[in-house]
């Protein structure tokens, strides 16, 4: 019974928010949305969470009924058996931080080859008129494009191995998936300026439709990684355990 | 109880591959009921074994259910290998503690 009123009090909490979802009638279901609710994390990793929640509910109220219990008691023998989702949240968190964290650290480390891309074009930019050259503190911000990338592909190389089958023998650092987040905050930040001087290079350079591709594959490249290191900062900030 | 649900969920999975709550089901019946799972708590279990490349998942059709198995794989039998020896020398060495029935030898000299 008291894993019902935890229930409740999560529910009330996410019905109070801007969000008012429906509450739903059926305990299992009120269980799995107060339980879904509470999580952050990669959406096809979170469904695949949700959907096998579910199943093994469905599975221990089917269990019940079989053995006599009516459907209503069943469904609160299962829930209780499950465990309050205040009391699980935290441990299911903590796969969802992980698992966003390493798709943060892969799609970081795609930085690099754009970056050394820019780098190149750039360059060739530089030297492909005898009348126009590249301003100095271009070139510097340049490098500083590719130091970014190439420290963005170091961590996301070290937290996929240190997240993935070393994790069998090593601890993982409690920090990582916020050193991940930040990372890829700063290499996103980095691919939208790539993207910004490689539009406005177009205008001098003789290769300008090369520039402007360059540029909107760096801008894509921001899209992506800004949009997981935000979900990977919000999961970072979740309790885990 | 925590700190041995690895090596749990790796032996009711040494026969052949279980959904979620087959595996809990195996686990309290291999136990004879002794052993009571908070049941929520395996999936992140599973899941974390699958990251580790100890175990493999792929939905499969259970009776008309569309479920997700978990199977060993090569390394997954390895580290229940390991498991099992490990908790042997542990109830090893506590029992010849609380079951002293021969002589200690070597401490004597």
């Amino acid at each position: 019974m008291s894993t019902g009123v935890g229930m409740e009090t999560s529910i009330g909490a996410a019905a109070s928010g801007k969000r008012r979802p429906a509450v739903p009638s059926d305990p299992i279901d009120a269980y799995v949305a107060a339980l879904a609710d509470s999580l952050r994390g990669p959406s096809r990793t979170k469904s695949r969470l949700v959907a096998e929640i579910r199943d093994g509910l469905d599975d221990a109220v089917s269990a019940h009924t079989r053995a006599g219990v009516p459907y209503e008691r069943a469904a609160e023998l299962a829930v209780r058996d499950f465990g309050s989702p205040d009391h699980l949240a935290p441990t299911f968190q903590y796969e969802l931080t992980i698992a966003q964290a390493r798709r943060t650290a892969r799609a970081a480390a795609l930085t690099v080859p754009l970056a050394v891309a820019c780098w190149l074009l750039i360059w060739t930019a530089s030297h492909d008129t005898a009348t126009w050259q590249l301003p100095r503190t271009t070139s510097l911000l340049t490098v500083h494009l590719v130091a970014v990338a190439a420290v963005a592909s170091v961590l996301a190389a070290a937290t996929l191995a240190a997240t993935g089958r070393l994790a069998r023998w090593l601890p993982t650092p409690h920090r990582l998936p916020l050193a991940v987040a930040w990372t890829g905050t700063a290499a996103s930040i980095a691919m939208a300026i790539a993207a910004l001087v490689l539009v406005t290079l177009s205008v001098v350079v003789t290769n300008w439709p090369l520039a402007v591709a360059a540029g909107a594959l760096a801008a894509a490249s921001h899209a992506v990684v800004a949009s997981s290191a935000r979900t990977c900062r919000q999961c970072a900030r979740l309790p885990v355990n | 109880m925590r700190g041995h649900l690895d090596g749990l969920l790796l032996a009711v999975l040494e026969p052949g591959p279980l959904h979620g709550y087959a595996i809990i089901a195996a686990v309290q019946q291999r136990s004879g009921g002794a052993l009571e799972l908070r049941t929520g708590t395996i999936y992140p279990a599973l899941q974390r074994l699958e990251r580790l490349g100890l175990l493999k998942s792929s939905w499969d059709s259970v009776g008309e259910r569309r479920r997700r198995c978990y199977e060993l794989t090569e390394a997954g039998r390895r580290s229940l290998a390991h498991e099992r020896n490990a908790w042997q020398e542990f109830t090893t060495a506590i029992g010849s503690v609380l079951n002293p029935t021969t002589p200690s030898t070597g401490l004597a000299t």
